[in-house]
């Protein structure tokens, strides 16, 4: 049966390649624990304070990027269409303002690197020590 | 229209507000057109003819945060049934008051139902329209403020809005629009949600007088008849009107389930009472959301209301046509589907089916379009 085990590599490799991680990030300073919930609540508007209670700004990704379908899918569990549709019905309503958005990974880590406060999201292969890692997805 | 100088007020608000904060401008649009299959049937403003302009709407909403926790929001709004004259649908002042507790003041929208917010926000769900058999009550919008308490007990978010106001402006009665008053409007909305069940339930009540030329000519003659009594019982003049509605959602493993019921009562008005519910269930597969919903009305005629008009009296057939024809027992059946064919627009198709079980009258009506925010 050596053939099958040669059949998976590839298998293996392409599952990787077609989906990425997703490294959740924060200032290298937060200390606070946040696991996938407590995520869930700072993107959806729910909350906007870490457990510690100190204040949290949550940074999206821009509609265009690549990691933002992943992150929507992934960590929030909808699609972008139902998160938009979610913020569209508190925004019409004067309820809430979605996270501030920026272009890439690189203005996220920026962004999140420049401000304690911050939490954001990238592909995980660009993280660097400038932020910290707190949960892949 | 002092209400449009509020409006103003808070445009200038806002303008102002522009020097020194962020002004976030969002807008939304819905292109739909309709048709009926029967060459005399009507439904929701549709004809046999495609028609475009019943339910097309364009709008614009500023927000400008002014800083020390104030806020402004005014949202511009151009109906296709209103010949896209532009109006404000409302402008608030906002004041977050503590991380849970918000105050709005200025025109905002009553909280009857579950989609009352953003009604006209078609991307923000699935159908093609919001149940009409339903989501009927003649104004949506009032002048005056609300409190808007949010809180979080575990995995639950609990939502609870207080409102006081009044709303000025026409309504339809018997087919024409009638200038009316709802005066004293209190009451309040309280939502509870998790990840995918939420549960609401809404009280409101208000005074409400309605000035109809459809009904002044009847109401004249029974006064010089004698019958000025039973007038008062037609009429509505702040008369107590009520409303009543529960519901609840369902959204867990891509099926969507909703489901609302509603009462509305006006006492001492030819309108009797006035029952309602709708059910509606979804699935997404992927980009695609087909759905069916079914929607209920009905209204009851109160009879007594005439019964002092003797039978052989001329006036009694008149407002007998009148207190009966308030009956009504319309079943309504849709099948649709929304299509996220793009980030921020869906595609939507209804088949709507009206039975009207009192006139035996069966309706079908075919609308399509987009729903899209920016």
């Amino acid at each position: 049966m050596k053939w099958l085990k040669i059949s998976l590599i590839p298998l293996v490799l392409s599952a990787q390649f077609a989906f990425a991680e997703v490294a959740v990030i924060v200032h290298p300073s937060n200390a606070a624990a946040i696991d996938q919930a407590e995520i869930t609540r700072l993107f959806t508007g729910r909350g906007a304070t870490f457990a510690s209670g100190s204040k949290a700004t949550p940074i999206n990704q821009a509609e265009s990027a690549a990691v933002r379908g992943d992150f929507d899918s992934k960590v929030l569990g909808k699609s972008s269409s139902q998160m938009k549709a979610y913020w569209s019905k508190l925004v019409f309503t004067g309820k809430g303002t979605p996270p501030k958005e920026v272009a890439d990974d690189a203005a996220v880590k920026a962004a999140v690197a420049a401000d304690a406060t911050a939490i954001g999201y990238i592909d995980a292969s660009k993280v660097d020590g400038t932020v910290k890692v707190i949960g892949k997805f | 229209m002092r209400y449009t100088h509020l409006a103003l007020v808070v445009a200038a608000a806002i303008a102002a507000g522009q020097a020194q904060a962020e002004v976030s401008l969002n807008g939304f649009a819905s292109v739909k057109a309709g048709t009926t299959f029967g060459s005399d049937d009507t439904l929701y403003g549709y004809t046999s003819d495609v028609d475009f302009k019943p339910e097309s709407l364009f709008a614009i909403q500023a927000q400008s945060d002014l800083g020390d926790k104030f806020s402004v929001t005014a949202q511009l709004m151009a109906k296709g049934s209103e010949d896209f004259n532009s109006k404000f649908a409302w402008a608030f002042l906002s004041y977050q008051a503590s991380e849970h507790v918000r105050i709005n003041a200025g025109r905002i929208r009553v909280p009857f139902y579950k989609y009352s917010d953003f009604l006209d926000v078609g991307y923000a769900y699935d159908w093609a329209r919001t149940p009409r058999s339903v989501y009927d009550v003649p104004f949506d919008t009032m002048d005056g403020a609300s409190a808007l308490i949010s809180n979080s007990f575990g995995d639950w978010q609990s939502s609870v809005q207080l409102n006081f106001g009044a709303f000025n402006g026409s309504v339809n009665v018997e087919g024409i629009k009638s200038p009316s008053k709802m005066q004293n409007i209190m009451g309040g909305s309280w939502e509870l949600s998790n990840d995918w069940f939420s549960t609401r339930v809404a009280y409101f009540k208000a005074d409400v007088s309605i000035q109809s030329d459809a009904l002044d000519p009847l109401l004249g003659a029974l006064n010089q008849y004698g019958f000025a009594s039973v007038a008062k019982e037609i009429d509505f003049d702040e008369d107590s009107g009520s409303f009543v509605g529960v519901g609840f959602g369902i959204d867990k493993n891509d099926w969507i389930v909703n489901s609302e019921w509603t009462r509305v009562e006006i006492d001492h008005s030819f309108m009797a009472q006035r029952d309602s519910w709708f059910f509606s269930v979804g699935h997404r597969f992927g980009a695609w959301t087909p759905y069916i919903s079914h929607e209920v009305n009905r209204d009851k005629a109160d009879p007594t209301i005439y019964a002092a008009i003797p039978g052989v009296h001329p006036l009694r057939p008149l407002v007998a046509g009148l207190v009966d024809g308030q009956e009504d027992n319309t079943k309504v059946y849709n099948v649709g589907f929304r299509y996220d064919f793009h980030p921020s627009a869906a595609f939507k198709a209804e088949l709507t089916n009206a039975d009207n079980t009192i006139a035996d009258q069966k309706t079908t009506l075919l609308t399509f379009g987009v729903d899209l925010v920016f």
